[in-house]
């Protein structure tokens, strides 16, 4: 167990290690020379200690080790032409991109679960055959189209809601706060609602056939009990890892719906720095994001082990 | 617990059973398909495509043709055009789309951006087929160190969020179409790689690619005759999700401001273009976001039956 916890461990910051160190690499094949985009007037001498100030004279795996080095001590780095510091907008930005993706992963699983627990028991039925439909049409529906038919007419038409968020802290007040989420949520949870449903529906319609299931109800135990607490935990692994793997493209979805309903979240941000050139900052963004999303996989494949004993060992192998 | 000495019975069971046998693929997934076959989710193998299938190869049919023949069709041009004093127009009968922010018709910029959101999406993906697909296929026959470094590149690959890791390829070399197709086969290449290496890893333990060999044939000849034919399958069903997801990722990218440069008409770069008149003129989104809806729809279709059909294991990928 320990074993497999290191190894796995080791992998995690194999990883993290390697996109941080691509996506420094890309900022620096990049066509010309960053120094003429920054500030594209000023004269060579200027250009000249620009370059030096931000190190660019060095090789680049020093560079790399220089911003690995600040970045381990928590110092991720400043926007070039304001001076502010890539640490206060992460503290502003990242905690309402979290509560946006953690709402989202709440809500999808929260309607996702009894539709897969319930489409399965009564697989093949109309109402079986309804939803399978209905999630199959949301799985071709981009977040991006969701939230823009949420802006047209919640928001622009019928004015029910704010368009452009301004997200108040949670804890303030939570009634305001929710007004301006409940639309970027509603666009991210939709499609990872069908991704889910599909997913448990077809394991759980494989573990209902189990004979242990075919046990519990000869001895009389009420079918409510049979799915939801002898059925739901050995089917719920797959769903499991894909919730964690999911967090990828929860992520992209967070960066579009962010920018569609212009919330203060660290997608919005991305987006800002990538379009003014911001490549010290980004480089920390890329590499937070990067991390975030090792460690949830991380934590899933230990969570897996708690699950389900068996696999304990088995894993270990794969 | 297995008999410690096998008789010729529970060989013949183990053979029959050879084709299920998965290395990677957890025992019950085969329980889990033949038990969604009964259930219905998955169509047992049947002859014939289905009505939903015809609609959906029709709607591709449509499009790709629309999109070929953009240049000859008898519709405004896209770029061009522009009446101002008509900007933001409702759909009309002469404009059934209406007109876009600068007067555009948007039907047309609709066709032309299929023209190139298509291109995108279809270069992209058949970039990440071969690529991905040789690679898949090379870690899965070669199992020992190859396979593993070349498991644990795509493992790297797979870890990287998709969206930025495209956006980040397209803002550091260049808002170009050519840049945008790279960045997204290059997160398509790990996706292929990963379902062919799965499904390469069993064909490559049955008896024809053993009895291949020992007829002589070498290890090229074996990869691309005896297990191609059988992993390609699966590999056709990710790539037209992967068309799909291509497209989607287009449109975002273009939405976010960090896609192809806003003269070159994309299905992307016409949502974006409407999305200052989301009050006035909501046709300019609604219409292109619809197309996309049916397109991702009738790729997903097709996805799905090509699995049913040729028995993909959706937990293999």
């Amino acid at each position: 167990m320990l074993r497999t916890f290191t190894l796995k461990f080791l992998r995690l910051v194999l990883v993290v290690l390697v996109v941080t160190f691509i996506t420094f690499g890309l900022t620096k094949l990049q066509p010309g020379d960053p120094v003429s985009k920054i500030i594209p007037f000023g004269t060579a001498q200027q250009k000249a200690a620009l370059t030096q100030d931000l190190g660019l004279n060095e090789p680049v795996y020093q560079q790399y080790g220089k911003w690995l080095g600040n970045f381990l001590q928590g110092d991720f780095g400043k926007y070039y032409d304001s001076k502010q510091s890539v640490n206060t907008v992460i503290k502003t930005s990242l905690p309402v991109s979290l509560e946006l993706m953690l709402y989202a992963q709440f809500f999808a699983l929260l309607i996702a679960i009894p539709l897969g627990v319930t489409t399965a028991y009564r697989a093949g039925s109309k109402y079986d055959r309804g939803a399978n439909a209905t999630m199959f049409a949301l799985l071709a529906l981009p977040n991006f189209v969701v939230a823009l038919l949420l802006a047209i007419y919640v928001g622009a038409k019928w004015q029910l809601l704010p368009t452009q968020s301004n997200v108040i802290p949670f804890p303030l007040n939570p009634l305001d706060n929710w007004t301006y989420m409940l639309m970027p949520v509603v666009a991210l949870t939709l499609g990872q609602i069908a991704v889910y449903m599909r997913l448990l529906r077809s394991d759980m319609i494989a573990t209902l056939q189990e004979d242990f299931i075919t046990t519990a109800k000869a001895k009389g135990i009420p079918t409510r009990r049979i799915l939801w607490r002898h059925a739901l935990r050995p089917s719920s692994l797959t769903l499991l890892t894909v919730a964690g793997l999911n967090v990828g493209a929860l992520i992209g979805g967070a960066i579009v719906v962010e920018n569609v309903f212009g919330v203060p979240g660290l997608g919005k941000r991305i987006t800002e720095a990538i379009l003014a050139k911001q490549y010290p900052a980004l480089q920390s963004y890329v590499a937070i994001i990067a991390i975030l999303y090792v460690t949830v996989n991380f934590a899933i494949d230990i969570l897996y082990s708690v699950l389900d004993p068996r696999i304990r060992n088995a894993r270990s192998v794969a | 617990m297995r008999d410690p000495l096998p008789d010729h019975g529970e060989e013949l069971i183990h053979l029959m059973h050879d084709s299920e046998a998965r290395s990677d693929v957890p025992a019950d997934s085969v329980t889990q398909h033949f038990a969604a076959v009964s259930a219905g989710t998955v169509k047992a193998k049947k002859k014939g495509l289905t009505i939903g299938a015809w609609i959906a190869v029709g709607w591709m049919t449509l499009l790709i043709l629309a999109a070929i023949l953009a240049p000859v069709l008898p519709i405004p041009d896209p770029i061009n055009d522009a009446n101002p004093l008509k900007a933001a127009q409702g759909p009309t009968l002469n404009h059934i789309f209406g007109l876009d922010g600068n007067g555009r018709d948007v039907f047309s910029r609709i066709i032309w951006g299929a023209r190139n959101s298509l291109f995108i999406a279809f270069a992209a993906v058949i970039t990440g087929f071969i690529i991905g697909g040789a690679l898949g296929l090379i870690s899965g026959y070669f199992k020992g160190r190859v396979g593993g470094v070349l498991g644990a590149l795509t493992d790297i690959l797979l870890a990287f969020p998709q969206l930025v890791l495209a956006l980040a390829v397209v803002s550091f070399l260049g808002r170009t179409v050519f840049n945008v197709t790279m960045a997204l086969a290059i997160v398509s290449i790990p996706i292929l790689a990963r379902i062919t290496r799965a499904s390469t890893l069993s064909w490559s333990e049955r008896d024809f690619v053993t009895a291949a060999r020992a007829q002589g044939a070498g290890h090229i000849r074996t990869m691309l005759r005896e297990i191609l034919p059988n992993v390609l399958p699966a590999m056709l069903s990710i790539a037209l999700l992967g068309i799909a997801v291509a497209i989607v990722a287009e449109a975002s990218l273009s939405l976010v401001g960090a896609g192809v440069k806003p003269d070159v008409t994309t299905w992307g770069n016409v949502i974006f273009s409407g999305q200052a008149y989301l009050r006035e003129a909501p046709s300019m989104v609604l219409f292109p976001s619809m197309v996309i809806f049916f397109t991702v729809y009738a790729l997903n279709y097709l996805g799905d039956v090509l699995r049913a059909t040729f028995d993909v294991r959706e937990s293999a990928l």
